[in-house]
């Protein structure tokens, strides 16, 4: 399949991903807003959501003073943030407009209509009155692409790159959202290990769509190690970060090659398949979750850039710019 | 005027279906099931982009439900017409390229081709496979009365509008199926498999098996991507853009998942100004350097040749009627619309004479701009014309002005006539063939002559009948 191709379907992927876990982790905002607090207490959730979501350096003023409304404007509506829900609907539905002759129209027409009904509809009136509700639209509109792709399109090659922008996307969330739990929240909370302290892993767990799953799986009240170990260790979590990479892993076997950058590739997930396959949870806590995590989405980053690469996502630049050899 | 849906005062019979279904609907339903068309293409993507002009990007053409019909014996003559003009055509870019035999025998001036900025000299000498410049070649044709067709102008570069009769007898299909039921109209289904029958019977000389097709864009920001990418999708090959490809040892090759492959016959959708920076527009990023020297050595055929534009300006037009006797030795079946040379001195006098009577068009203009229409223009507008004409003659031409036949249009007053044209599209390969339908465009605006969709004009389904179809 053509390069450009690959990238435009591994894009449209990640930006469909990124949209709905915006729209989640905005609905684990608007849970945590309302949690009772000390009065003196400063609100960070804000902040945390808007570092969860990978908008640290994107967002425009104070993270310190960032509340609901400005953080729905910058997480929803800026067209300046890559992952605003708007401009990640909008770059989906660029990925797919360039790469259309991959999608089924059935793929193509479920993400242009939720573009045109952001653009036309949803921004034309304050969606603050109904916050769960275009909430709940957005993951849905998401999950539809979802149910599109896999009920509509070839297992071919470009079904491979739409997963590896799934998972990859999914990856970097998942471990962002647990790094911002562990290293925002609790030291301006002061409150290790009460009562908001639970209630807020309890957040992290809805915003990855597993607070059930959590009682399913482990039969008891939530606490930090049975989240972590949901979310980065247990295979049948849909979102954990071993899911994630063995399943990435799987995708990019379906297109590599066997030498060169895309063996390459292969191994290098491979490895780090491997390396969550054999730790646990206490060798993640004596290294330190933070650090731990911290390597991870360095490492996926990196991985996401050595897809582009072994795929040639990006065209080579012309030979006359190239430095003659002597 | 000549109206579209009658003969004589009475209904024709072509039209005597649809005029029973509008009846039957009534003018509120067909409104609303417009409003429904129109949701249709806006979800299918079936866009139209105006340059320079802003607003949304996605604008769609307008759409008419009432179909225009043409019967069978109607359409032998567009059918026959248009094919020997595409055939005359491109034996002409040949010879213009090649030998020059029609200049040796006096019958154009040489000037014409050596002087027109379409020309390319890099062509010289190149006889593409089977001989063919202009493989898709759009027939701008008028009618003015029942059997009277005029030719308006050719577009052997790199004509659109084919997914829109594709697309629009798609959607007249899915929202009225019954109107299709008695099986009449002929089916437009064939183009995707007629356009790479013809693709493949141009493969390149160095190429031996299966040639592997391709369609070049611009890329999603222009205004026929639409097109583009239904052409890609319907012959089911790789829609491919400048930075995917790169030529190595005269053959094509596109930058894949699994390495480089070859591309043998290239539909591009590029003018030839920007297709290849090695050789004309250095700062072209949308092209491919090199591609020129891949196709003059035989390693790639380009779908039309560059080069195929030196007749579609409006003086070389004044010109097929004599290529068509010269290559043919035929009569032409579809006549041009007579047509003053201001190059000539005698034409000149003619038209300043009688400016407020005719349409002036620039030579080289296209999408309706440029021009003036001498009926309805005003004293100032026709003088500052006339000042332009006298200032550089050659740069014009100008027609009579043609009274257009009219079609029907769904106005909220009900039907209404409107002007129209038609666009054929004629395939050049081991035959040369058309389907069964055409790009009809409609002026929108009441009295307005003006079809162009950059100026408000708007689509029909255009429905050819079996031939007793019509009884």
């Amino acid at each position: 399949m053509l390069s450009r191709t690959a990238e435009g379907l591994f894009w449209m992927s990640r930006y469909i991903e990124r949209m709905s876990n915006i729209a989640r982790l905005l609905d684990a905002g608007r849970r945590m807003d309302a949690l009772p607090q000390e009065p003196d207490a400063r609100s960070t959730e804000w902040a945390s959501i808007l570092i969860s979501a990978g908008c640290r350096d994107s967002y425009p003023s104070d993270l310190d003073d960032a509340n609901q409304a400005n953080a729905l404007a910058h997480l929803v509506w800026d067209e300046d943030n890559p992952s605003s829900i708007y401009a990640c609907a909008k770059a989906a539905r660029s990925n797919a407009r360039a790469v259309r002759v991959a999608l089924t129209s059935e793929v193509w027409d479920v993400i242009n209509q939720t573009y045109l009904e952001l653009r036309d509809v949803y921004r034309l009136r304050p969606i603050s009155r109904d916050l769960v509700g275009f909430l709940d639209w957005v993951k849905e509109r998401a999950a539809l692409m979802r149910g599109m792709i896999a009920s509509t399109m070839l297992r071919d090659d470009g079904y491979a790159f739409i997963e590896m922008g799934k998972w990859i996307e999914r990856a970097d969330a998942t471990a962002r959202l647990l790094d911002v739990k562990y290293h925002v929240l609790l030291p301006s909370a002061g409150n290790v290990g009460g009562g908001v302290d639970t209630l807020q892993w309890m957040n992290v767990l809805r915003a990855t769509n597993s607070a059930r799953a959590y009682r399913h799986v482990y039969r008891r009240t939530v606490e930090p190690r049975g989240v972590v170990d949901l979310l980065v260790l247990n295979r049948i979590s849909p979102r954990s970060l071993i899911t994630c990479i063995t399943q990435c892993l799987l995708s990019l076997h379906e297109v590599a090659g066997f030498e060169g950058a895309q063996s390459d590739l292969v191994n290098r997930l491979q490895a780090l398949q491997e390396r969550l396959s054999t730790t646990n949870l206490d060798a993640i806590f004596t290294y330190g979750l933070h650090e731990w995590l911290t390597d991870f989405i360095i490492e996926v980053n990196n991985l996401a850039v050595a897809i582009g690469d072994a795929f040639s996502f990006h065209p080579p630049a012309p030979a006359t710019l190239q430095p003659q050899p002597q | 005027m000549y109206n579209e849906m009658y003969r004589d005062e009475a209904l024709r019979r072509e039209y005597r279906e649809i005029a029973e279904w509008i009846a039957q609907q009534g003018t509120d339903t067909l409104l609303t099931r417009q409003a429904e068309a129109d949701e249709l293409f806006r979800r299918i993507g079936i866009t139209f982009a105006v340059y320079g002009e802003g607003g949304d990007p996605d604008r769609l053409i307008p759409f008419d439900m009432v179909p225009r019909v043409f019967n069978a014996r109607e359409w032998t003559k567009v059918d026959s017409g248009s094919i020997q003009r595409a055939n005359a055509l491109n034996a002409f870019i040949k010879d213009a390229y090649g030998a020059r035999e029609i200049f040796r025998a006096g019958l154009i001036p040489e000037s014409m081709i050596t002087g027109n900025d379409a020309y390319l000299e890099i062509m010289e000498g190149y006889t593409p496979p089977l001989g063919i410049y202009s493989h898709i070649v759009g027939v701008d044709l008028v009618r003015v009365a029942e059997d009277e067709f005029y030719v308006l102008e050719d577009n052997c570069r790199t004509p659109s509008g084919v997914s829109y009769v594709l697309q629009n007898r798609e959607v007249m299909s899915r929202m009225f199926p019954d109107l299709f039921v008695e099986g009449h109209i002929r089916p437009v289904d064939g183009y995707g498999d007629m356009l790479a029958e013809a693709m493949q019977a141009v493969a390149p000389p160095m190429c031996d098996g299966e040639p592997t097709l391709a369609i070049l864009t611009p890329g999603q920001f222009n205004s026929a991507y639409y097109e583009h990418f239904y052409l890609a999708d319907l012959m089911g090959v790789d829609l491919v853009e400048g930075p995917d490809l790169f030529v190595e040892d005269n053959r094509l090759y596109m930058r894949t998942t699994r390495g480089p492959e070859r591309i043998d016959v290239l539909y591009r959708r590029i003018d030839d100004d920007f297709i290849d920076p090695s050789v004309f527009n250095p700062d072209s990023v949308l092209g491919v350097p090199g591609i020129i020297g891949a196709m003059k050595a035989g390693g790639l055929t380009l779908v039309n040749a560059p080069g195929a534009g030196i007749v579609d300006d409006k003086a070389m037009y004044t010109y097929v009627p004599d290529m068509i006797r010269f290559y043919l030795g035929e009569e032409p079946i579809l006549p041009n619309v007579p047509t003053w040379r201001c190059s000539e001195k005698d034409d000149l006098g003619h038209v300043l004479d009688n400016i407020s009577e005719l349409v002036v068009k620039e030579v080289h203009g296209s999408g309706g701009y440029g021009m003036l229409i001498g009926p309805t223009s005003t004293k100032a507008e026709i003088a500052e014309f006339s000042q332009k004409l006298k200032d550089n003659p050659g740069n014009y031409i100008a027609q009579p002005t043609l009274s257009l036949s009219t079609s029907p249009v769904l106005t909220e007053a009900g039907l209404a006539p409107r002007h129209v044209d038609l666009r054929p599209f004629v395939i050049s390969g081991k035959t040369t063939r058309m389907i069964p339908s055409g790009l009809t465009r409609v002026a929108l605006r009441e009295g307005s002559l003006v079809v162009n969709s950059s100026q408000g004009g708007g689509v029909k389904d255009t429905w050819v009948l079996t031939d007793g179809g019509d009884v």
